[in-house]
């Protein structure tokens, strides 16, 4: 029966769930959504860290230019919010594809910087370049649409909404990694060159992952500015990249749940520590430093071989 | 016009001396060491520090701000690259990070969030034919000329050097020459710090002074790098100089744009010169 769980997505599903609803509820709803839509910023991040072996130091990039995809187009052409989330996310897909075959060739620190180069040119464009639409630094608030029921200025409609959102993303990755293409990525995270052997283009694979996870983290911008109403350059901002590379390492990178246990345990942390140590930050510098040490696995990493350990003993009772 | 070029031999002077550490660890030990930049914001912060210990005189201060910053570099390498280096390349960039981003807070919790002054010492103008440029910049890249030959006849005449330039190229043929190649890449990393908060130092008074100066130099340096190339020395001479005129001749069109004009220009390069590291 342990096993069966511990394998279940269904079983990591409901868990999550209940516990967001859990903590929604007893706690404060905006800051529970909040919560969710990071998650699944950090999903859309793992893509690239946990599966295919790139860290991206740049990555608020993608979240940026969903974010401003769909609010430009929910100030400029109309407010309807289901629109204005698809654009975002097409945005985000077609910055994947424009800078897919430049970044991708890169690995290791190479990525991990050219992805800063272009937030930093993202920053420029939305903080300056740009700031007659954008709105500069001061951005732009908005207001959509509603819709019957189906109002987004409802925060429990919000709420169930980013939840649903989440899941949807979840099972999506669950099952990418399980196919064939998730099975080509972790091969190329190993040892691309014999996968290249093999006769497989892994340039179009590290592009289409690449494109996925632009599209997912720009999926999140989308729903951060549809959740707020406003949407400024904090959202592009490269200095904050750092919040989901923790989150990612911190969780367990390479498991969908350890980026769900990662997304929240950061939230947590940023929510509610700054009201005991005020210099938190410092505190968020020595917490990577350790795990880049010693922790290397993160949480949901440690408790898996716990449960592992626990299986096999049971297996050598019975 | 003519001072827009001088203005580039400037930038491109401090981009200089700042990268060619970052480059020459990142050759020596494939690590992207973040925590450059914060040598260089150290600097940067001790030069104005130090200036009223000094006595407002600009090169002693610039000397014990040196000084002040080889303890900081010495910890960094004795307790977070030499642990990762060769083991884990991708921890390493996660852990300098960290570093940086400590060392970030720590400046800002002593010195505040907002950019300190520190002024050009020498505050005269020079008139050389048509340019009208000041004094303190013409002296910067006369500096950084001379930081070049030195570097140079360092790689290539002294034993030191030479072993380094071995080592770059294939390091355990140098090891199995009986020779300690871990020593020798610390004493670089030593060296290219001491450069980074030179530089730090020397652009502190053409530029602002803020904690987070240290992660802009850095995505700088790894644009200089990835143009002039990993461990380099050269290219990185060329790929400063021609960023630095990037900068200048951009910032006198739209100023803003500077910065994001020379990941326009490293893009550009990296489409048709793509890299694999």
């Amino acid at each position: 029966m342990l096993i069966k769980l511990r394998h279940s997505v269904l079983f990591a599903i409901s868990c999550f769930v209940i516990g967001f609803i859990v903590f929604a509820y007893s706690a404060s709803i905006n800051k529970v959504t909040d919560f969710i839509i990071f998650c699944i910023y950090v999903l859309g991040f793992d893509v690239l860290y946990g599966h295919m072996g790139r860290i991206s130091f740049g990555h608020t990039l993608y979240l940026g230019a969903g974010a401003y995809g769909t609010a430009m187009f929910a100030k400029y052409v109309i407010p309807d919010p289901f629109l204005s989330i698809a654009i975002g996310i097409i945005t985000g897909a077609v910055v994947g594809i424009i800078l897919g075959p430049i970044v991708v060739k890169t690995k290791g620190a190479a990525f991990a910087l050219i992805n800063v180069a272009f937030n930093q040119v993202g920053y420029f464009l939305v903080l300056v370049a740009l700031a007659r639409f954008t709105g500069g630094e001061d951005g732009v608030s908005l207001s959509f649409k509603n819709y019957g029921f189906i109002n987004f200025n409802n925060m429990h409609f919000l709420f169930y909404f980013s939840l649903v959102s989440l899941v949807v993303v979840y099972y999506l990755m669950y099952r990418l990694y399980l196919s064939a293409f998730g099975a080509m990525l972790i091969g190329i995270k190993e040892n691309e060159i014999r996968v290249r052997f093999l006769g497989y283009n892994t340039h179009k694979y590290k592009w289409i992952a690449f494109i996925i996870s632009t599209s997912i983290s720009a999926f999140a911008g989308s729903l951060y500015v549809v959740n707020y109403g406003f949407v400024n350059p904090s959202f592009i901002d490269p200095a904050r990249n750092v919040e989901v590379i923790f989150a990612a390492l911190i969780g367990g990178p390479g498991t969908e749940i350890g980026v769900v246990v990662g997304g929240t345990a950061y939230m947590v942390i940023s929510n509610y520590l700054p009201k005991y140590i005020t210099r938190w930050e410092m505190f968020l510098g020595i917490a990577l430093l350790i795990i880049a040490f010693k922790f290397r696995k993160g949480i949901m990493g440690y408790i898996r071989e716990f449960v592992d350990k626990r299986i096999q003993a049971l297996k050598t009772i019975g | 016009m003519s001072e827009v070029i001088a203005y580039g031999f400037t930038l491109g002077g401090i981009l200089y001396i700042i990268s060619i550490g970052f480059s020459l660890t990142f050759g020596s030990m494939r690590i992207v060491n973040f925590a450059h930049g914060l040598v260089y914001a150290v600097g940067a912060y001790a030069l104005f520090a130090l200036l009223p210990v000094a006595k407002g005189n600009f090169v002693i201060a610039s000397i014990l701000a040196i000084i002040a910053s080889l303890p900081v570099s010495y910890i960094i390498e004795k307790f977070v690259i030499r642990r990762l280096y060769g083991k884990s390349i991708d921890y390493a960039i996660i852990a300098s990070y960290a570093v940086l981003l400590i060392g970030v807070d720590l400046l800002k919790w002593i010195f505040g969030a907002s950019p300190v002054p520190v002024s050009d010492p020498i505050g005269r103008n020079i008139s050389f034919m048509t340019l009208d440029i000041p004094l303190y910049r013409v002296i910067i890249i006369l500096l950084s000329f001379l930081i070049f030959t030195g570097l140079t006849i360092f790689f290539k005449k002294t034993i030191i050097g030479k072993i380094v330039i071995a080592g770059l190229g294939d390091r355990e043929a140098v090891q199995s020459l009986g020779i300690d190649i871990d020593k020798y890449f610390a004493i670089v990393f030593i060296l290219g710090s001491a450069l980074a908060s030179l530089g730090g130092i020397l652009y502190g008074p053409i530029s602002t002074v803020h904690p987070y100066m240290g992660f802009r130099i850095v995505t700088l340096c790894f644009a200089v790098v990835i143009i002039g190339g990993m461990g380099n020395l050269r290219g990185t001479a060329v790929a400063s100089y021609s960023l630095g005129m990037v900068m200048a001749i951009t910032a006198w069109f739209w100023g803003a744009a500077a910065d994001a004009m020379v990941f326009v220009v490293m893009a550009i390069v990296l489409i048709f010169r793509p890299i694999e590291i």
